[in-house]
Order: structure tokens, then C-alpha cells, then sequence
């Protein structure tokens, strides 16, 4: 049996075209489109290549409102086989607790998976729960800012993971199935292909399941499934600048500045 | 993947939608393919459609389709400075509208699929696909191959696909004219109250003069349902010429216009968009709009009409698209899809219609398109006359004597300023 | 009008460019060769480019593709014949709402 992967996607606010409306102090949402989490894409990435290496097959999932086809019509169309958008009513104002609930229960449902991998974070939040509360969900190793999948050896049931701190390189090994958090930015991941997007047209491939397939207990779902209260939000204050302007052509200013910084004592090395 | 189609429309503007749409409705097995995300993620224009070839196309138009007001204003300026002479006509027919080109292009590409149309968006073509002896048989994306019967080129002015095809030679500036726009946002009852219009009723307003600095080309205004278009068109051959400041820095100038900012200065920008336009169609078209397998339709057949007071692109790019479609239909019909029966099914008609009748009719419009003298000493002139004839101190002169004193201040001589206008009431 | 109100802003084109929604891809659609920019005499990219991808730094042309408003104008205009000109692929690059 081929190798079974499922990737994790959400599907969030374009957070470039959110702005602040001056006059108002409020969030300027209207006509702001969304896209596939771009961290997500990485985790699509490095699926991709695990089905160009073991054959494997992929599935992506999301949990989402309807207008998340889209985004898994976009993965699908770099090349992942098939998607379950997992959406209901039911569903809405979830915290991670709740979110990492159901698409745990997905993926208990999929039932036969080898991997399940995950974005590092979302732009729209960047808690990073997800992919770690849904190991804890469903007990299974868990291992983040992996950036390269050595090996897995489908045999002894086992996957061979690199990740990438900031000051050295780790390799695990982890038992299968196992939920993986993707580096982000650590993949280039594919474009878009027109044979993989004819298949969105002519295949169906998407299919969408609602609470009815999942029989969740609606007291572990959305705003009552929640405990998480935001208790406080707060803007950054912002801080006085000096508004110094450094003249000259730029390769002779950016000298004047590094001068400037060094007397500050601000660089993290020796001038 | 072996897939073969009927007909595939590479490019979903208002042409491609309208091929596909036509197509599709008449039973052709259709793709449709796109490069943006969705449809009409691409799209940007000045703001005005006129309504009466699309009322033919697509049945119940005017009751479905995203149109915001119904232009009722049209005013053309002569800006000198912050001087303006403005000519206002007003009218009570529904014969164009004013809408966002992303939303009217959707909204024709929903009709397309419900058609039977496949649409397939986020799709780059990088060719069109000939065999050994030429004829067109598909197109290809990142090396993926699709093939076809017909394909209808619908890619707009940007012509990377016909060009690498050796059907046109790679666009001239003197062949095209970039549009920069931004759309703000004042709220419906503020467009009526200072525009005074009725709901659901608007403007559409073309200045020349000072609004481009002087250089050939113009500034639009046109009001949506609670937003204002406004942008700057600039020809490109003198534009590189003339041209003394960044060209977003006169867009931000045309919105803060001491005349004209008022209208909208508590608004908020809510787009930046930029797009090129054929200068005006007749230069444009390619030397031949069919070949075995290839339809030509919209802009990247140069199919563009630029008045200086009227500006018809979508229009002519849904109808050519829309008889690309019928010719479709036809010769898959006849079994022939060769250049000689392309040609007298789709260009034969398309030169004979209105659209290229009038193309030709105004191809004198080049000639002072791209004279600058008209862009910056008529302008000062009408505001010149107008400031002696109203701004007064002492005695009131006549409209005779404004105009001479004015021409003279502005080196024009009354005779060189009779045959100017006589070429150009000719020519319009 | 009274001559006694302040005059407007411009906006700076950085920030009109924010009204602009954008899915940037990694990979750039457009590649300048600045060699052959250095031997431009007229540079009209730096005039013409609506979005500014084109500034002088030190003289020399430094081009840089996110705010890129897929116009083509660059492609036609340039003299040097320095620029490799597509559009982004994966429905990347700008994403028009209200034009
Ligand atoms: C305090 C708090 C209160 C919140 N309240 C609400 C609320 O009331 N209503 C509301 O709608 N949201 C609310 N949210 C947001 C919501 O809980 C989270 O967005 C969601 O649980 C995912 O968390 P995240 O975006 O931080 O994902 P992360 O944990 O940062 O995401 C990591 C990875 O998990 C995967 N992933 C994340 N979400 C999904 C998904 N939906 N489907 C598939 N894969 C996914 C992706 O691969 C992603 O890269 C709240 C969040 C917080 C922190
Ligand atoms: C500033 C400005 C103001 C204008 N004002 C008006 C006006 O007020 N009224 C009016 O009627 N007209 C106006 N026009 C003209 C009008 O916008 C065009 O004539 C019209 O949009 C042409 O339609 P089209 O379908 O031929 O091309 P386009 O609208 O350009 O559509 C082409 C489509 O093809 C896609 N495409 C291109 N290449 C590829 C490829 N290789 N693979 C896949 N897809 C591809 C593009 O993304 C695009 O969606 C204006 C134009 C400009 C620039
Ligand atoms: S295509 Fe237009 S916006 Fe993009 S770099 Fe060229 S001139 Fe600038």
C-alpha cells in the first residue's frame, strides 16, 4: 500500500490588504480576498515531493467556510490528489482547542494516514497550536520547523525528518503515523498546473463534509467548545522616532548609519 | 492528459468571456482558460461601458448585470493650470453605464460557465500550438499541452502570445497608451449630492490639458455606485519625451487638483491599478484577424475605439469575442476550420460591422492625438477666452476679442487656429 | 474656495501601492538586466513604471518586481531592450477588486 499523507490548510484573510482606516481606528475589510495560509503552501511543497519520491497519495483538509474551495482547488492544482473541506455551521468561532478537535476527528476519520503535515503558523493568527494539539489529540509523535523529509521507510513504519533551528541542524526519527509542522519558507513550492486544474473541473475531487459525517459533539464545537477568552487587546504604542535624515548617495549613507549604530552600541558585533 | 476541446479561449476579459459564453451556449465543447486568480483579478479600465452590444450578447443584461450608475452627465474639460472650461451635455437615455471592469468580467465569465463553459483560472499560457505545417491545433502552459479545434486569442493588449507567434511584431510605444487609476471611496449620497445626480445616475468626464502635463492624452473621472474612478491616460511615444515627473505623482495630483479635489478629498483610496490600452485600434489590428485554427478577438486585435471624448474598448472586445463564437460555431458545422473559411465567417463581418467602420472613421484622431500643441495651448486658450469673457474687472469684450487677444497671448495665430479646428471637426 | 486651506497630501507611491492588494510569488515575473540599463541614456522606467519598481541608486537601476501593476508598460517602453517580460503564473501577482 502506497504511502497516505494528508496536509492541513487554512484558509485566511489576505492580511496585506487589511489596513487601518485612519478615521476610524477600525479594520478596512470590505473586498479583502483569501488565500491558502502561504505557510500552508510550503507543507503542500514538501507533500508533493513525498508523492513524487514514495508515490504517495495527498490530501489536503481544511476547515473553513464554503468559500475555501478555492483555496483547495489552488493546491490541488499543484498537485495534491484530492481535498475535504470539513464545513458547518457548527464550527464557527472556534479557538485552536476547538479547531485542533475537529481536524483531529478528520483525521481519525481518514483513518489510515502515514503523516499529517501542517503549516509552521498562520499570518491571520500565528498561535502555531494546530499541528501540535492535534498530536495531542491523537497522541502521535509531533515534530516542528521540519524543513526536509530524509526518509521514511514505510517497513518499519518510520519517517526520518531534518528541521532547522536557528543556530544548528536536528535529525529525528518518529513512528508513523506521525503529524509533521513545516519550516516556513523553507520550501519553493510549485506553480499552479493546467492538467491538475482541468482535473478540479472534471474529476470532483473535492469533497465536503459537514458535522452530519462527523457526529462531533456540538458542546466540544465552535464558541462553546472554546474556552479561550481574549481578555485584552492592544495596539503597539508607538515610538517617538528622532527622524535623523542621513544625506548623501546611498552606499555613503548607509556607512554614516552603520557609524551611528555602532556609537549607539546597538550591533551585535564589534565595529 | 489527452483532453481535446472544441474551442479554447485563452484569456478571460470581456472578449474571451463573450467568445466562450457564445460558444458554450451553442452546444461547443469550450475552455477557457485564465491566468488570474478567479476571474476579473486582472482587469482595470477607465469606468464606462456602453450597454447596447452587450444587451445583444447576454439576454436580461441590464436586470443582472453589476452595473452601478447609468451615465447621464457627460462633461469634457480644458484644464489650464487651475483654470477649467467645462461643457456639459446631459440625457435621458440608458445608453451607457459606469461599472468596475472586475466585476462586469466576472460576472460574464459566471455567465460562460453556467453556459457549459470549463473555466480554468491561475492558468499562464506561454504558447499557442501549430503543427508541422502551421496550423494552429492548442495551446501550451508550462508545458503542458491542451489541444483544440479553434483557438480564440483573447489576451488583451499585451500580446506575448501573438507576438511569439509572428502574427504582430512586438508593441511600438507609439502603438499603445498607459492608463493609471485610482478608485476612492465618498459614499452614494455624497456622489449624488456633488455630482448632483440622481441614485443610481452618474457622470462620465474626460479633461485634457495641464491633467497630464501637457503631454497627449487625458485624465477620466467617473462616479460608481459609491466611489469615484479617476485616472490619467498618457500615449506612450511622447510620454517617454516629454515626461518630467513620475507618473503616479501626476495621478496623486490629478486627486488633490485644487478644482477638482473637492470632490473627493475626504475619501479614502481604496485601489492603484494600471493597465495599457492600444492607443487607438486601426494601428493595432494584426495584418490578419483568423488563421487555419486562430480567431483574433478585444484588444489584441487592436479593436479599441479612443475619441479623446469616448473611449469603447469592452464593448467591441464582448462583441468581436462574440462573433469569434459564432464563427466557432459555424465552421465546426462545416467541418472547416481553415485560415481562408476563419476569415470570411469572422473578419469578413468584423471589418464590415460598426466597430471597424468607426475605427477607420476616427483614424484622424491619431493626428492630434499625438500633437502636443493641442494639449497644451488649446486648453490655456479656452481657459484664456473664458477668464477674459468672466473673470472681469473693467469692460466686458466680446467673444471675438477674447479669442484673438487669447490666441495671440498663446502664439496662435485666428488663421492657424481656423485650420486647426477645421481638420478637427473633419476629422471627429 | 478659500485660498486659506491647506493643501492636500500626496499620497507617496509606497502607500498607494498598500491600497493595492497583492499575492506576491517567490519566483520574479520580470528580469532586468542592469548592465544594459547602465548604458540607458533616458531610463524612462523610472518615470513611466506606475508602481516605481524602477529607482536610480547610485545610478544604477535597481528593479524589484512585488509591486509590480502587470501594466507591460516597461516591456514596450524600454530602449535597451533590457527586460524579460511575463506575467506572474499561479494567479500571483496583483489582484484587482474595484477596477
Ligand atoms: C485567543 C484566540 C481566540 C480566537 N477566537 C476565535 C473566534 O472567536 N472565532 C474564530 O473564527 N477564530 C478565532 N480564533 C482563531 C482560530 O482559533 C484560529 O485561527 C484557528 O484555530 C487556527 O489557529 P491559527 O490560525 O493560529 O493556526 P496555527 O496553529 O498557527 O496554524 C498552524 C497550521 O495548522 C493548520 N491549520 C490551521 N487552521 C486550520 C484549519 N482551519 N483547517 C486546516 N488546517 C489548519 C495549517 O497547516 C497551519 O499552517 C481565535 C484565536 C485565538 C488565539
Ligand atoms: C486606462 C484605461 C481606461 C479604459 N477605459 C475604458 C472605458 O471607459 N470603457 C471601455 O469600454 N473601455 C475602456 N478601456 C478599454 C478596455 O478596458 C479594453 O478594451 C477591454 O478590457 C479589452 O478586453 P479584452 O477582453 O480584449 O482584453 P483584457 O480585458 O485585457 O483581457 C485579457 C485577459 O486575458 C488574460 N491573459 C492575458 N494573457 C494571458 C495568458 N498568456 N494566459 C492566460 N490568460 C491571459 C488577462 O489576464 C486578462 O484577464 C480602457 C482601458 C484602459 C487601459
Ligand atoms: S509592468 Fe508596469 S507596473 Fe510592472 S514593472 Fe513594468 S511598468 Fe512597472
Amino acid at each position: 500500500m502506497s504511502l497516505k499523507v494528508v496536509v492541513g490548510i487554512k484558509w485566511v484573510p489576505n492580511t496585506q490588504a487589511v489596513r487601518f482606516d485612519p478615521k476610524t481606528g477600525t479594520l478596512i475589510r470590505e473586498g479583502v480576498p483569501s488565500i491558502v495560509n502561504p505557510h500552508d503552501l510550503d507543507a503542500v511543497e514538501l507533500a508533493l515531493q513525498l508523492k513524487e519520491r514514495y508515490g504517495a497519495k495527498v490530501t489536503a483538509i481544511s476547515m473553513a467556510p464554503p468559500s475555501a474551495i478555492k483555496g483547495l482547488e489552488h493546491v490541488i492544482g499543484m498537485g495534491i490528489d484530492d481535498a475535504i473541506l470539513v464545513s458547518d455551521r457548527v464550527f464557527a468561532g472556534s479557538d485552536t482547542l476547538a479547531t485542533s478537535y475537529v481536524i483531529a476527528q478528520t483525521l481519525k476519520r481518514i483513518g489510515d494516514f502515514d503523516l499529517a503535515l501542517f503549516g509552521q503558523e498562520t499570518i491571520d493568527s500565528s498561535t502555531a497550536h494546530i499541528p501540535a494539539q492535534v498530536a495531542g489529540w491523537l497522541e502521535l509523535p509531533y515534530m516542528y520547523y521540519v524543513d526536509r523529509v530524509e526518509e521514511v521507510d514505510e517497513k518499519q513504519r518510520t519517517v526520518t525528518v531534518r528541521r532547522m533551528l536557528e543556530d544548528r541542524l536536528e535529525w529525528y526519527q518518529l513512528k508513523m503515523p506521525a503529524i509533521l509542522g513545516v519550516a516556513m519558507k523553507s520550501q519553493k513550492p510549485r506553480p499552479v498546473s493546467i492538467y491538475n486544474k482541468l482535473r478540479v473541473r472534471m474529476e470532483n475531487p473535492i469533497q465536503v463534509w459537514s458535522n452530519k459525517e462527523l457526529g462531533l459533539d456540538p458542546r466540544c464545537l465552535g464558541l462553546k467548545g472554546s474556552p479561550t477568552l481574549v481578555s485584552k487587546v492592544t495596539w503597539t504604542p508607538e515610538v517617538p522616532r528622532k527622524k535623523q535624515v542621513i544625506e548623501g548617495p546611498p552606499s555613503e549613507a548607509v556607512k554614516k548609519l552603520v557609524e551611528k549604530l555602532c556609537e549607539e552600541g546597538v550591533l551585535p558585533f564589534e565595529c | 492528459m489527452e483532453t481535446k476541446f472544441d474551442v479554447i479561449v485563452v484569456g478571460a476579459g470581456p472578449a474571451g468571456a463573450s467568445a466562450a459564453y457564445t460558444a458554450a451556449k451553442r452546444g461547443l465543447k469550450v475552455l477557457l482558460v485564465e491566468r488570474g486568480r478567479g476571474a476579473g483579478s486582472k482587469q482595470v479600465f477607465g469606468g464606462r461601458v456602453y450597454a447596447a452590444p452587450l444587451r445583444e450578447i447576454y439576454e436580461g443584461f441590464d436586470k443582472e448585470a453589476p452595473i452601478h450608475r447609468w451615465v447621464r452627465k457627460e462633461r469634457v474639460s480644458l484644464v489650464d493650470g487651475n483654470r477649467m472650461v467645462t461643457v456639459e451635455y446631459e440625457s435621458d437615455q440608458a445608453a451607457s453605464f459606469t461599472t468596475y471592469l472586475t466585476q462586469l468580467t466576472s460576472w460574464m465569465v459566471d455567465r460562460a460557465v453556467n453556459a457549459g463553459a470549463v473555466f480554468v483560472d491561475e492558468v499562464r499560457v506561454d504558447s499557442i500550438l501549430r503543427d508541422g505545417s502551421g496550423r494552429v491545433v492548442g495551446i501550451d502552459s508550462g508545458g503542458e499541452r491542451v489541444y483544440a479545434d479553434i483557438v480564440i486569442d483573447a489576451e488583451g493588449v499585451n500580446r506575448l502570445l501573438l507576438e511569439k507567434l509572428g502574427l504582430v511584431e512586438k508593441t511600438r510605444p507609439s502603438q499603445v497608451a498607459l492608463g493609471v487609476k485610482e478608485v476612492i471611496k465618498i459614499g452614494e449620497d455624497k456622489i449624488n449630492e456633488r455630482f448632483s445626480v440622481a441614485p443610481g445616475e452618474g457622470v462620465s468626464w474626460v479633461l485634457v490639458g495641464a491633467v497630464t502635463g501637457g503631454m497627449p492624452g487625458g485624465a477620466f473621472i467617473y462616479t460608481n455606485k459609491d466611489t469615484v474612478s479617476i485616472g490619467l491616460v498618457v500615449y506612450l511615444e511622447t510620454a517617454v519625451e516629454m515626461v518630467e515627473e513620475p507618473i503616479h505623482v501626476m495621478v496623486e495630483k490629478l486627486r488633490t487638483h485644487p478644482a477638482l479635489g473637492r470632490l473627493w478629498a475626504d475619501g479614502d483610496v481604496m485601489e492603484y491599478a494600471a493597465r495599457l490600452t492600444p492607443e487607438s485600434g486601426y494601428r493595432y489590428m494584426p495584418r490578419k484577424l483568423a488563421a487555419h485554427g486562430l480567431m483574433v478577438v478585444g484588444d489584441a486585435a487592436g479593436l479599441l475605439l479612443n475619441t479623446g471624448y469616448t473611449f469603447r474598448g469592452v464593448d467591441y472586445a464582448a462583441l468581436s469575442g462574440h462573433m469569434a463564437g459564432e464563427a466557432a460555431v459555424k465552421a465546426l458545422e462545416q467541418g472547416d476550420v481553415g485560415e481562408e473559411n476563419l476569415r470570411s465567417l469572422y473578419e469578413k463581418p468584423l471589418l464590415e460591422s460598426f466597430m471597424v467602420r468607426d475605427l477607420r472613421r476616427h483614424r484622424g484622431i491619431e493626428w492630434f492625438m499625438s500633437n502636443p500643441e493641442f494639449f497644451k495651448k488649446y486648453p490655456a486658450l479656452a481657459a484664456g477666452v473664458a477668464s477674459k469673457l468672466f473673470d472681469l474687472e473693467g469692460e466686458a469684450p466680446t467673444l471675438l476679442d477674447a479669442l484673438r487677444s487669447s490666441a495671440k497671448e498663446h502664439g496662435l495665430s485666428m488663421f492657424r487656429l481656423a485650420m486647426d479646428m477645421f481638420r478637427v471637426v473633419r476629422k471627429l | 474656495m478659500s485660498t486659506g486651506e491647506a493643501k492636500p497630501k500626496l499620497i507617496r507611491v509606497e502607500d498607494l501601492l498598500q491600497r493595492t492588494v497583492y499575492d506576491v510569488d517567490h519566483r520574479a515575473h520580470i528580469v532586468v538586466d542592469s548592465e544594459k540599463c547602465a548604458k540607458c541614456p533616458k531610463k524612462p522606467c523610472t518615470y513611466l513604471c506606475p508602481a516605481s519598481c524602477y529607482v536610480l541608486v547610485d545610478d544604477r537601476i535597481v528593479f524589484s518586481y512585488e509591486g509590480c501593476l502587470e501594466c507591460g508598460t516597461c516591456r514596450v517602453i524600454c530602449p535597451m531592450d533590457a527586460i524579460s517580460w511575463n506575467f506572474p503564473v499561479s494567479g500571483k501577482g496583483v489582484q484587482y477588486r474595484f477596477s
